[in-house]
C-alpha cells in the first residue's frame, strides 16, 4: 500500500508545512475544520476539509484517537501525520492507525513507547554504551531512595518524570534537605501532566548548551543524521531560538556525538524522522537526555542548511522506500536561524498574550524562510500554543546568519497582540550570544530585561502621548466651552490650529 | 474670566519617572543633536497605524488613555507616560517634596470645566463624602467628593477658573 491521501492530524503552521510537501509529492490531504478556529489558515491548503466544527467537546480533536481515526477512515484517508505536539507522541495512536491499516507517517508504536518512556529510554542508552549523566537506575520509589542515590552521585541532582517532556515534572535539588520538598512536587507534577507519578533521578549538569542531533532511519535499518541543532536559548525549558549548526561543535565532536545518536537510534530500530537530545557541559563532555520521536518545531534550520526536506523523507520512509541518502552525502552549508514569534509578553515575563491578529506582513527576502499557519484576521486562540510564526533566517556562516536576522526583524510586521519580538531583537544584539558563548541558563543568569530598549524609540513613543494629551484636551476643552466666549480661546485650540495632525 | 495660564512646554513622564519634554505647539519636528527629524504619525490598510521616523515605520497601538495616562505600544513594547504641564509637573513636586511619609490623597479635576464653588477650606477636616469642589462641565454642576476622612492641607481650586481633566484641586493627607 503507497499513501494517496493523508489526514493531517494536527492545525497551524505544521499542518501547512506537511500539506505542503504532500502536494509537491502528488499526495492527497485532508485537514480538520474545529469549532475553535472554523476559518483557519491551514484548511486552505487541504485538498479536503473534514468538518468537525459541531464538535464542542473539551478535548481538542486532535487529541482524541477514536475521533481521529474515524475521521480517516471515513475521508478515505490511508495514512495520518501527526505533526508535533498532540498525539505526534502517543504509541496508543501509533498503534490504532496500524490496527485500522492506515499508516502512521512516524516510527514505530514500540519505538515511541520506548523512546517516550524516560526510565527504558535510559536503560536502552545505557546497554547501548551511550554517555549519560550518572543516575538512578529505574524509577525511584521515595525521597530517602533519592537521597540515598543523590549522595552517591552528588548535588545537585535533577529529578524527571519518567513519562515526562517539555519541562514538567523536574525538579532541581541542591542539598539533601530539599529533597522530600522536591520529590513530592515532581512526582505531582508528574501524575497531573502525564497521568503517571514515576520519576527518577540524574546527576543535574550545570550550565549546559542544548545540543540535539536530526536523525533519518528507514524500515530497513539504515540510520543516519543530518547535524546537530543548538537549542540552548530555552526559558523554563521552552525553545525559544535554535540554530544549526552549532558553534560549540567541530568536526571531530560532531561525528563522535552524531554515531551516539544513531546508535540510540538503532537500539530501538527507529524508522522515520526524529531527534536525539544532549546536554554538553563546558569541558564537551555530553549526555544522553532524551530522543523525540516525531518532526520537531525547530526541524527548518536542518532544512536549510542540509537541502534535506524532512516531511518528504518521513512520507517516502513511511511508504517502505530505503533511504536514498548515506551519512557521506550529508553536507552542512551555511548557517540557520529559527525565531519562534509567539504571542507572548515579554514585559509580563512571557505570559501569554492571546488575541486577534489585526495586521501581519513577514520579511520576504531570499535569505528568509517563514513558516506560519497565522494570517490578517486569525486569532491566537487560548486552548492552543502561542505561536504567530518561525522566522527562519540564513547566512553563509553565523555571523551573517545574525546579521540578517536582525534586519528580519526589523521587517517583521504584526499588530493585534504583544509578541516575542523584542526579546529576539535584544537577543541578536547581545555579546554572548554573538559571540556563542551562551547556555541554557542564558536568560535566567545573563539577561537583566527580556527586551530591546531605544532611547529614540521611548522618546517617540514619549512624543506620541504627548500628541495624544494635546488632541485630547483640546477637543474636550471646546466642548465645555461651547457657549463660552470665543475670545477665551485656550492656548490648545491654538496649538491645534497652527500644528496640523 | 479665564486665567488659565500660558503653557509653553508638556513633559511625558515615563512610569521610571524619566522625562521627555516637548515645546508648545507640539511640533512634529524633533531635535537630535544639530539635525531635526520629522515624525509623522500615520495609518493605512496594509500597516494599520504607525510612525514613521527616520524612513522606518514603527507599529503603534493606543492601548489604554485615562485622564492624561497613556499607555503607548511602540514597536512591540508597552510605554506608560503621565502627560504633565509645567504647572501640574510642579504641584507633583511641590506634593511629593512634603513630609512624605503621610498619606496623600490627591483630588483631581475628573474633566475639563470651571470650578463653581470651593467649600473645602485649608487646614479644616473633612470626611469621606463631603464636597470638595463643584465643578461645571457640560452644563452640569458636578460635586466633586473626598474619598477619605482627613484633613485638607492644600487647596489649588477657585471659583470661577477653568481646570483642565486631571489639574490637582486640593490635598487630603489622610487621617
Amino acid at each position: 500500500m503507497k499513501i494517496a491521501k493523508i489526514l493531517i492530524a494536527n492545525r497551524g503552521e505544521i499542518a501547512i508545512r506537511i500539506m505542503k510537501t504532500a502536494k509537491m509529492m502528488g499526495i492527497r490531504t485532508v485537514a480538520i475544520r474545529t469549532a475553535v478556529e472554523p476559518a483557519a489558515m491551514y484548511l486552505s491548503f487541504a485538498d479536503e476539509v473534514f468538518d468537525n466544527s459541531e464538535d464542542e467537546s473539551e478535548i481538542p480533536v486532535f487529541l482524541n484517537v477514536e475521533k481521529l481515526i474515524a475521521i480517516a477512515l471515513k475521508s478515505g484517508a490511508n495514512a495520518v501525520h501527526p505533526g508535533y505536539g498532540f498525539l505526534a507522541e502517543s504509541a496508543y495512536f501509533a498503534q490504532k492507525c496500524l490496527d485500522n491499516n492506515i499508516i502512521y507517517i512516524g516510527p514505530s508504536p514500540d519505538a515511541i513507547y520506548k523512546m517516550g518512556n524516560k526510565t527504558i529510554a535510559r536503560r536502552l542508552a545505557l546497554k547501548s554504551g551511550i554517555p549519560m549523566a550518572m543516575g538512578s537506575e529505574g524509577n525511584i520509589s521515595d525521597e530517602e531512595e533519592a537521597v540515598r542515590i543523590a549522595d552517591k552521585i552528588g548535588y545537585p541532582v535533577i529529578i524527571k518524570a519518567a513519562s515526562g517532556g517539555g519541562g514538567r515534572g523536574m525538579r532541581i535539588v541542591r542539598k539533601a534537605e530539599e529533597m522530600e520538598r522536591m520529590f513530592t512536587i515532581a512526582s505531582k507534577e508528574a501524575e497531573k501532566a502525564f497521568n503517571d507519578p514515576s520519576v527518577f533521578i540524574e546527576k543535574y549538569i550545570e550550565n549546559p548548551k542544548h545540543i540535539e542531533f536530526q536523525i533519518l532511519g528507514d524500515s530497513k535499518g539504515n540510520i543516519i543524521h543530518l547535524g546537530e541543532r543548538e537549542c540552548s536559548i530555552q526559558r523554563k525549558h521552552q525553545k525559544l531560538l535554535e540554530e544549526a549548526p552549532s558553534c560549540a561543535l567541530d568536526a571531530g565532536l560532531r561525528k563522535k556525538m552524531g554515531e551516539m545518536a544513531v546508535r540510540i537510534a538503532k537500539a530501538v530500530d527507529y524508522s522515520s524522522a526524529g531527534t536525539v537530545e544532549f546536554l554538553l557541559d563546558s569541558e564537551r563532555n555530553f549526555y544522553f537526555m532524551e530522543m523525540n520521536t516525531r518532526i520537531q518545531v525547530e526541524h527548518p534550520v536542518t532544512e536549510v542548511i542540509t537541502g534535506i526536506d524532512l516531511v518528504e523523507q518521513q512520507i517516502r520512509i513511511a511508504n517502505g522506500e530505503t533511504l536514498k541518502l548515506k551519512q557521506e552525502d550529508i553536507k552542512l552549508r551555511g548557517w540557520a536561524i529559527e525565531c519562534r514569534i509567539n504571542a507572548e509578553d515579554v514585559q509580563a515575563g512571557f505570559a501569554p498574550s492571546p488575541g486577534k491578529i489585526e495586521k501581519i506582513s513577514m520579511p520576504s527576502d531570499n535569505y528568509v524562510r517563514v513558516d506560519t499557519g497565522i494570517q490578517e484576521g486569525s486569532a491566537i486562540v487560548s486552548s492552543y500554543d502561542s505561536m504567530i510564526a518561525k522566522l527562519i533566517v540564513s547566512g553563509k556562516d553565523r555571523k551573517e546568519a545574525i546579521r540578517n536576522c536582525k534586519m528580519a526583524l526589523d521587517k517583521v510586521w504584526i499588530k493585534g497582540t504583544k509578541t516575542t519580538l523584542p526579546f529576539f531583537r535584544l537577543l541578536v544584539r547581545n555579546q554572548k550570544f554573538i559571540d556563542g558563548s551562551f547556555t541554557t541558563a542564558f536568560i535566567e543568569k545573563d539577561l537583566d530585561k527580556y527586551y530591546f530598549y531605544s532611547d529614540y524609540e521611548e522618546m517617540l513613543a514619549a512624543w506620541l502621548a504627548t500628541r495624544l494629551f494635546v488632541d485630547e484636551n483640546l477637543q474636550e476643552t471646546n466642548t465645555s466651552r461651547d457657549a463660552a466666549n470665543s475670545s477665551e480661546m485656550s492656548p490648545w485650540l491654538l496649538n491645534k490650529r497652527i500644528t496640523q495632525f | 474670566m479665564n486665567d488659565t495660564p500660558k503653557i509653553d512646554k508638556l513633559y511625558a513622564l515615563s512610569s521610571e519617572k524619566k522625562k521627555f519634554s516637548f515645546r508648545l505647539p507640539l511640533s512634529n519636528r524633533i531635535r537630535i543633536g544639530k539635525r531635526n527629524y520629522v515624525v509623522q504619525l500615520k495609518g493605512d490598510e496594509k500597516y494599520g497605524t504607525y510612525i514613521l521616523w527616520k524612513n522606518r515605520r514603527y507599529p503603534v497601538e493606543i492601548v489604554r488613555s485615562r485622564q492624561n495616562k497613556y499607555e503607548i505600544l511602540f514597536n512591540d513594547i508597552s510605554y506608560t507616560f503621565t502627560v504633565e504641564t509645567p504647572f501640574s509637573l510642579q504641584r507633583m513636586k511641590v506634593l511629593s517634596s512634603g513630609k512624605g511619609k503621610a498619606e496623600k490623597e490627591l483630588i483631581k479635576a475628573p474633566m475639563p470645566g470651571k470650578i463653581i464653588d470651593v467649600p473645602a477650606r485649608e487646614g479644616s477636616t473633612i470626611l469621606r463624602g463631603e464636597t470638595v469642589v463643584i465643578l461645571e462641565a457640560m452644563k452640569m454642576q458636578n460635586e466633586i467628593l473626598s474619598p477619605v476622612n482627613g484633613k485638607i492641607v492644600r487647596v489649588n481650586a477657585k471659583a470661577g477658573t477653568n481646570v483642565m481633566k486631571d489639574d490637582v484641586l486640593a490635598e487630603i493627607k489622610v487621617e
